[in-house]
């Protein structure tokens, strides 16, 4: 088990076996977008949660924020016996968002467990490019 | 495939017998068979199956071969996962409460149309020699214990535990981040 510059690798689902170079280049090309998806929900997942929070909120400024952060929980309470479904409808798009990280999280790391050192290094740019391109995003809340 | 079949049938047939020759059997058949040159005993799969015959799960006396045994598997990993969801927001939690010198670093960056954002910064400080620090310290040794168990199920390629970890992720998340407040770790990797 070591890495390998090869064209033949087996990724994931036994339907993508790939044997040629140009089948590697759009693997690699698949699992780049998948970095940098990856990435972006992490950022789009604190931006929702932000979102969702100052939405319920009073129009929030920093002060309220920093507010909200010393006392979250009999204020995050307050707000769920307000807006209920709301609430819950937000939660349960978060969570389905969070099981999408969680399964994209495992997926790329059994693709660089395959040992194919173009697959590794379509990681590691994705999710440098991903990083580069969706954190400035953050700070435009 | 061949040698599977046949273990699975030994298997139910040692079933009705009491549990340790039952969970005997299954490993010397498999040593057995690997000395008889089926390399494929010892080969772990390398894409996503859905099956119940045949499937390690961590330690060797785990080994999953009938449905039930499947069930009973899925719902475990699936408890752990959500444990796991738990425990890392059980964490932050009580990493929130027992803060006692938390320090606001402001910073003023510059907004999209002229106006300028405040961005705030939070400094954490822990006594090494406290008893919240060794708390979170005995936690982390759960956590990473956890999570590293729940990678190496993914890594069966197992469908049926995959989907068990991936729901019970989402589940985890659902039931205990309820009281999440907006400070959200962004540096956290891999889960």
């Amino acid at each position: 088990m070591h890495f390998v510059f090869s064209d033949k690798v087996m990724l994931l689902f036994d339907f993508w076996s790939v044997h040629s170079p140009a089948g590697i280049a759009l693997s690699v090309l698949v699992v780049l977008l998948l970095a940098i998806l990856y990435e972006g929900i992490k950022v789009g997942k604190a931006k929702l949660l932000y979102h969702t929070l100052s939405s319920l909120h009073t129009p929030a400024s920093q002060e309220h924020i920093l507010e909200r952060e010393r006392d979250s929980v009999d204020s995050d309470s307050l707000l769920v016996s307000r807006t209920p479904l709301r609430w819950l409808l937000c939660h349960f798009g978060q969570s389905l968002v969070h099981v999408i990280q969680v399964v994209i999280g495992y997926f790329m790391m059994l693709a660089v467990m395959s040992y194919n050192a173009w697959i590794f290094l379509g990681v590691v740019l994705g999710s440098a490019v991903g990083y580069y391109l969706m954190y400035p995003l953050l700070g435009k809340i | 495939m061949d040698h599977s079949h046949h273990k699975g049938k030994n298997y139910m047939d040692n079933s009705s017998s009491t549990m340790p020759p039952s969970h005997h059997h299954p490993t010397t058949s498999a040593s057995h068979s690997h000395g008889g040159g089926d390399g494929n005993m010892m080969m772990m799969p390398m894409t996503f199956y859905f099956g119940f015959e045949n499937v390690k799960l961590l330690f060797s006396g785990l080994v999953i071969n009938t449905a039930g045994e499947m069930a009973g598997a899925f719902v475990a990993v699936f408890l752990l996962a959500m444990f796991y969801e738990g425990l890392k927001i059980a964490r932050e939690g009580l990493l929130r409460k027992s803060q006692v010198s938390i320090r606001y670093n402001s910073m003023p960056v510059p907004g999209p149309n002229g106006t300028i954002l405040i961005e705030t910064h939070k400094t954490v400080g822990q006594q090494m020699l406290s008893f919240p620090h060794l708390l979170q310290t005995v936690l982390h040794i759960i956590q990473v214990v956890i999570s590293y168990f729940l990678m190496l199920i993914f890594m069966t390629y197992n469908g049926y535990l995959c989907i068990a970890v991936a729901a019970g992720a989402g589940t985890g998340y659902f039931l205990f981040s309820w009281k999440k407040a907006v400070v959200v770790d962004i540096t956290e990797h891999c889960h």
